[in-house]
């Protein structure tokens, strides 16, 4: 039981990792499908369209701090801690990633037809990127009180 | 449900479906847009083949008559998995009947016996054939001024009419659908209609054209035109 508990509790500490790696290579993906399509239809501002769909990287970097933040000896005591703060920072970080994706690539889609809306279709996916980091901060304060 | 990512890239690289009406010249050919959707799975351009043999006129011989959009509409609904392309060829099917029966009665004639069109709508049509608008005007709103038209013996305008009452039916479906199958079969929908309008456009301009052309020529009857006799 002991050997289970402190299983989670490795789970923990490297969730944030792996649920942030996939959300940003997923919400990457599909803002990058968004802006290879755009490509194709628009005579130029190609460069703008890839910068977008970077957008979603973001997350892999916050999962990265976190787990180096809940980094430590893992004990029976502490292990509930790192498994519940782990896991649930990674997997909000992970929809935040694909859905701030989707966002992006709805603002590629709306921008390449008039460039004027550009930065005011940003607005979405800046506002889930804002959830994203409170995730981060928050995983960042409580990580403080595990032993 | 299909998924809601599997065509990011193919969506995005069509023109947005409202600049296809206000654009001068089309901004995508049709070659041009099959080129675009040979992006779709061998399934999906099946089934974007179906949809499109039943919807679109043009798909139709001359000599094709009711049993033959029946026939289809019955295959496509039995082959169609996604909800919302489910109710678009519902729809349009329910339209299409709704508009068939005012040409019925239009030439006099009473309500079809036995089965006959498609839809929810078919019994109650028939039941209430003498009403103006078949008792339709809650579900069909634009029933009441496609009857006018077909009064009025005006093809055009009714062509428009309805063309208009499609377009704003799939903008409906269009809204909760991105970058899946089901938008690109809106836009693929929504491009015929734009492709029917032009068309209709342009034999209105030819027709126009012909009316100024005879009114001019009126004031000079002796005028000889090249290749008419004296």
């Amino acid at each position: 039981m002991t050997e289970f508990v402190l299983a989670l509790g490795w789970l923990g500490i490297y969730a944030p990792m792996a649920l942030g790696t996939i959300a940003s290579a997923i919400g990457c993906s599909i803002a990058g499908q968004a802006s290879i399509g755009a490509m194709l239809e628009t005579e130029g501002g190609y460069g703008r369209f890839v910068g977008i769909s970077a957008f979603p990287s973001t997350f892999v970097i916050y999962g990265i701090v976190i787990m180096f933040t809940l980094n430590r000896e893992v004990t029976p005591e502490n292990a509930g801690g790192l498994f519940g703060v782990g896991l649930l920072a990674g997997i909000a970080l992970m929809y935040c990633g694909i859905w701030q994706g989707r966002a992006c690539a709805s603002a590629i889609n709306a921008s390449k037809e008039k460039p004027e809306i550009f930065g005011l279709s940003l607005a979405p996916a800046a506002i889930i990127e804002g959830f994203g980091v409170f995730a981060f901060v928050f995983a960042l304060v409580i990580s403080a009180g595990i032993s | 449900m299909s998924d809601p990512d599997e065509y990011i890239a193919l969506v995005s690289s069509l023109p947005s479906s409202e600049r296809l009406f206000v654009a001068k010249q089309p901004p995508l050919s049709r070659l041009r847009l099959d080129r675009r959707l040979a992006a779709l799975s061998a399934e999906h351009s099946l089934m974007l083949a179906q949809i499109e043999a039943l919807l679109s006129w043009s798909a139709y011989d001359m000599q094709a008559d009711e049993a033959v959009a029946i026939r289809r509409a019955k295959a496509a609904l039995r082959d169609i998995a996604q909800p919302t392309l489910r109710a678009i060829v519902q729809d349009r099917m329910e339209l299409r009947t709704a508009v068939a029966a005012l040409r019925l009665r239009a030439r006099g004639d009473g309500p079809p016996p036995g089965a006959w069109g498609l839809g929810r709508w078919t019994r109650h049509i028939a039941a209430n054939w003498s009403e103006p608008t078949f008792r339709l005007d809650r579900s069909m709103p634009w029933l009441r001024e496609a009857a006018r038209m077909i009064e009025h013996r005006d093809p055009l305008e009714l062509q428009r009419h309805l063309l208009d009452v499609s377009f704003r039916r799939l903008q409906r479906h269009a809204a909760r659908h991105q970058f899946d199958f089901e938008a690109v079969v809106i836009y693929v929908l929504k491009w015929n209609i734009f492709d029917r309008w032009a068309q209709a456009n342009a034999e209105a301009a030819a027709r126009r054209f012909s009316e100024l052309s005879l009114e001019a020529l009126r004031d000079f009857p002796d005028l000889m035109l090249e290749g008419q006799a004296p």
